[in-house]
């Protein structure tokens, strides 16, 4: 086992993450913490809601999915022919959960008592499908009521409403769950073939943290997969349409059930798909550095509009980038979204004119720096975003070093190219005219 | 392994409660000021933690704050409401990253003590009273707060249940109190309520971190200097006694897709009783987990809900059920739920049930040890209850708690208030 050890040393955080690969591929990432009770685990596969069209190497035939696909699985796994996968986890009094996004899928639990029972249910459920058409009909109605529940819910809209106004192709615009009518065509035959290709070891990664020797972890996964006879597969080849530097729609609005408007403004990054991982992370720090300094609650822009009582202290704005898109959102609830959208265009032109202080950069990088360190008291917090950016091909615990290696010029050519209003939307929610 | 907190006043009467503990990266403050739950002082108690927060004499508005605030690593600056129970607490908190994570010779607890001691207890003057723009700006901000409880659907509906459910009690005040309440306000009657609340009500201070504990004595006791009368107001407990005459039920129509019900009972059962850890482990088997009745049967079996589960309010002794449905679902989804709480009342209970719930309570009782806000939030419920819990008291009572004294428990649920949240379309059922 040793020779598929590699440490990685995170000195700033004063952690050391224990990395092992096992045959057929599956990366298993161990980080001890001493005094925690609770220990936690997240298998993770490399499925999310926009991988809707792919096929393995070497085999022409494509695959192409209704919306919903990996969230459906995600639910549908939980059960097999001796019932409910929940109930187990219960037995050995361990809460389990599963979370889709757009880009990956994660089952995970976290236990005070009996962990390598626990961690054994979990290596065990997520490596053994089973889906039969009573099953799959009873999850639609389910699913259905998950779908209602977040069509009524105003923060979900405005971003997935945000999201299709931005891309015109590009899946990500579409909603994770997918729509009734959607899942109405997913059958266990369809979740079969994802599951074959999306849950193959080589496509997955754990992370498990707590209290914990890594070399009995290792030998348990080892175990595990010994028995299971996998044999290599070939690479997922995922397809993605061509995506235009143009925005599909620049307003979009929708009436709820709100007390006031909501008003998000989505700016489209075009650059992002050309950089290689590294980078993205690099950009990923800067634009959050930026945002704070444009929208943070220490500026001036902040206390204006909140003294014009036009935001709340839910404003804000924050920064994504995946694989192939990335995208700002700025907003919040307001009573006048007009004039809040002007002051925000305002406040991007003048960042360009007026530039950025040495000050504003280094008191913004301190704040973003504790953050880092506050955020890493929660084990859940760790092991979701590890994966996450492990997915991206990046290292979680150098956000720190890149951090310190930034520099105000780089932060300045961001804020200078990245905000383009030639794509740039508005996504807006108005109270319904019967309340 | 559980730490426990070292216990200390200060010269005014402040309890101080500090742990410490190397296990977490942070250095975590809060302050608690306790104050009744009443309709006449809740938008006061409300508005007093906003308006305090936007500046204080030595950092006189949230431009320097924030400031000051990033310069110390971004520690995270909070003041906040709390209602539990028949209690309204106002509350400060103030999280650090630790110094030893930033290689310099920082004194950040001491700074973040004085930050928070600034802000609660020197607050920003003129003529007198506080500063009549951060009050005017926070009503505002504070009616736009309680209007806003609309827009997330189930949030909405558990609240109107409470208030129909409770509209006899104090524990029917919003925890923002009510929009009428603000105007009555200004910044000379606010200020006047801050001095009497800040010097005559309890209040605790906890901090958590890899700290000495004289250093935090020190940095405690000249951060919360404020004077503060030797004799302290007592404040009454939550009553849990309210009968249930008849069953009430109300229905609201909104344009919205799916319809939200929510069932108010009354446990006769607080946090003080004997059959505290019988209710945790009644609720805990009837809706509180993945495992429980109400999942398996409406949303695994019937397949009706994408969520249903009952949470308890443990000081006032209610229990809320709660799903998201089909308004044509409502009969069906109503009945399965009645008769998973006869069948708790008929005791018919099974060993695997029992035990996954205990299992499950005690997982979540230890996991709370290991977040900094959860560990102080479980000690104060002891200051609200009456009655102060360990975590290994709790989790010896649950693993001890048998079948009876769950039934016992069951025994006295009355269901008082149903409330449903329906789709604008399609008539009434009732």
């Amino acid at each position: 086992m040793r020779e598929n050890l590699k440490l990685i040393e995170n000195r700033e955080l004063h952690e050391t993450l224990y990395h092992y690969q096992f045959h057929p591929g599956l990366d298993l990432y161990v980080l001890p913490r001493t005094g925690y009770q609770k220990k936690y685990a997240v298998f993770s596969t490399r499925f999310g809601s926009i991988d809707n069209r792919f096929r393995v190497e070497p085999h022409p035939e494509v695959t192409e999915l209704p919306d919903g696909v990996a969230h459906f699985l995600e639910h549908k796994l939980f059960e097999d022919e001796r019932g409910n996968v929940f109930d187990r986890f219960a037995a050995l009094g361990a809460s389990a959960n599963a979370f889709t996004s757009f880009t990956q899928t994660s089952y995970l639990f976290s236990c005070t008592a009996s962990f390598e029972q626990n961690f054994d249910l979990l290596l065990n459920f997520v490596q053994e499908p089973y889906f039969t058409d009573k099953t799959v009909q009873k999850e639609q109605g389910i699913i259905g009521q998950e779908i209602k529940m977040y069509e009524d819910h105003p923060h979900w809209r405005v971003f997935f409403n945000l999201l299709a106004g931005l891309y015109q192709m590009h899946p990500v615009r579409n909603d994770i769950a997918g729509t009734i009518e959607s899942i109405n065509k997913i059958s266990p035959e369809l979740l079969y073939r994802c599951y074959h290709t999306f849950y193959h070891p080589s496509n997955m990664a754990v992370f498990v943290v707590g209290n914990l020797d890594p070399e009995e972890v290792g030998r348990q996964v080892e175990k595990n997969l010994l028995g299971r006879d996998y044999s290599p597969m070939g690479q997922i080849v995922r397809q993605f349409p061509d995506e235009p530097f143009e925005i599909n729609q620049q307003k979009t609005v929708q009436e709820l059930v709100v007390s006031e408007p909501i008003m998000f403004i989505g700016l489209k990054d075009n650059i992002v798909a050309k950089l290689e991982s590294r980078q993205k992370m690099r950009r990923e720090i800067l634009m959050e550095l930026v945002l704070d300094i444009l929208f943070g609650s220490s500026e001036k822009l902040y206390n204006e509009l909140y003294r014009d009582n036009l935001i709340d202290e839910n404003f804000g704005a924050e920064y994504t980038n995946e694989i192939n898109y990335g995208y700002a959102m700025i907003g919040g609830e307001t009573r006048d979204p007009d004039q809040l959208y002007s002051r925000i265009m305002e406040a991007i032109e003048n960042v360009k004119k007026e530039g950025i202080t040495k000050e504003q950069f280094e008191r913004h990088r301190r704040k973003i720096l504790g953050g880092y360190i506050r955020r890493f008291n929660s084990l859940e917090f760790i092991a979701n975003n590890y994966l996450a950016y492990r997915f991206r091909d990046n290292e979680m615990f150098e956000l720190p070093s890149v951090l310190q290696d930034i520099t105000i010029e780089e932060a300045m050519a961001v804020a200078e190219e990245n905000f383009d209003p030639a794509y740039h939307v508005i996504s807006l929610i108005v109270p319904s005219p019967e309340e | 392994m559980i730490t426990n907190y070292i216990e200390h006043h200060l010269p005014n009467g402040i309890r101080l409660f500090f742990m410490p503990t190397d296990k977490f990266k942070t250095i975590s403050i809060a302050l608690f000021i306790h104050q009744e739950l009443n309709s006449k002082l809740a938008a006061m108690s409300a508005l007093l933690p906003a308006v305090l927060e936007q500046g204080s004499r030595q950092y006189p508005d949230k431009l320097i704050l924030q400031r000051k605030l990033e310069n110390l690593y971004g520690a995270d600056l909070t003041a906040d409401i709390i209602k539990s129970g028949e209690r309204h607490i106002m509350t400060f908190g103030c999280e650090t990253a630790h110094d030893k994570y930033l290689g310099e010779g920082k004194a950040l607890v001491k700074e973040g003590l004085s930050v928070l001691g600034s802000v609660s207890g020197d607050p920003l003057l003129e003529n007198g009273s506080f500063k009549k723009e951060y009050v005017e700006q926070e009503k505002k901000q504070l009616i736009k707060d309680i209007k806003a409880m609309l827009n997330d659907k189930a949030t909405y509906a558990y609240e109107r249940c409470i208030a129909l459910m409770c509209s006899e009690e104090r524990f029917g005040t919003y925890k923002l109190g009510s929009i009428e309440d603000y105007n009555n306000i200004n910044e000379e009657s606010l200020y006047q309520y801050y001095n009497h609340v800040f010097s005559a009500n309890p209040i605790d201070l906890y901090v958590i971190g890899d700290l000495k504990e004289k250093e935090v004595l020190d940095a405690t006791g000249e951060a919360f200097s404020l004077s503060r009368l030797k004799e302290q107001n007592r404040l009454p407990l939550t009553d849990t006694k309210k009968t249930v005459q008849e069953v009430r039920y109300y229905e609201e129509a909104l344009p919205v897709n799916q319809a939200k019900i929510v069932l108010g009972l009354r446990t006769y059962t607080a946090y003080g009783d004997d059959l505290y850890c019988p209710l945790l482990l009644y609720s805990g088997i009837l809706g509180g987990f993945p495992h429980s009745k109400l999942f398996m049967k409406v949303r695994e079996e019937a397949g009706l809900a994408y969520y249903v589960h009952s949470r308890l309010e443990k000081h006032k002794g209610l229990m809320i059920i709660a799903a998201g449905i089909n308004y044509e679902d409502y009969d069906n989804a109503r009945e399965i739920i009645e008769r998973q709480l006869e069948d708790m009342a008929a005791g018919n209970i099974s060993d695997e049930e029992l035990d996954n719930t205990r299992q499950g309570l005690i997982n979540r009782l230890r996991s709370q040890q290991d977040s900094p806000i959860q560990l102080i939030i479980s000690h104060l419920d002891g200051s609200i209850g009456g009655k102060t819990y360990t975590a290994a008291e709790l989790i010896k009572g649950i693993e001890t708690v048998g079948k009876q004294e769950i039934q016992e428990a069951a025994e006295r649920v009355k269901l008082d208030t149903v409330y449903v949240l329906r789709p604008q379309e399609g008539g009434s059922i009732k």
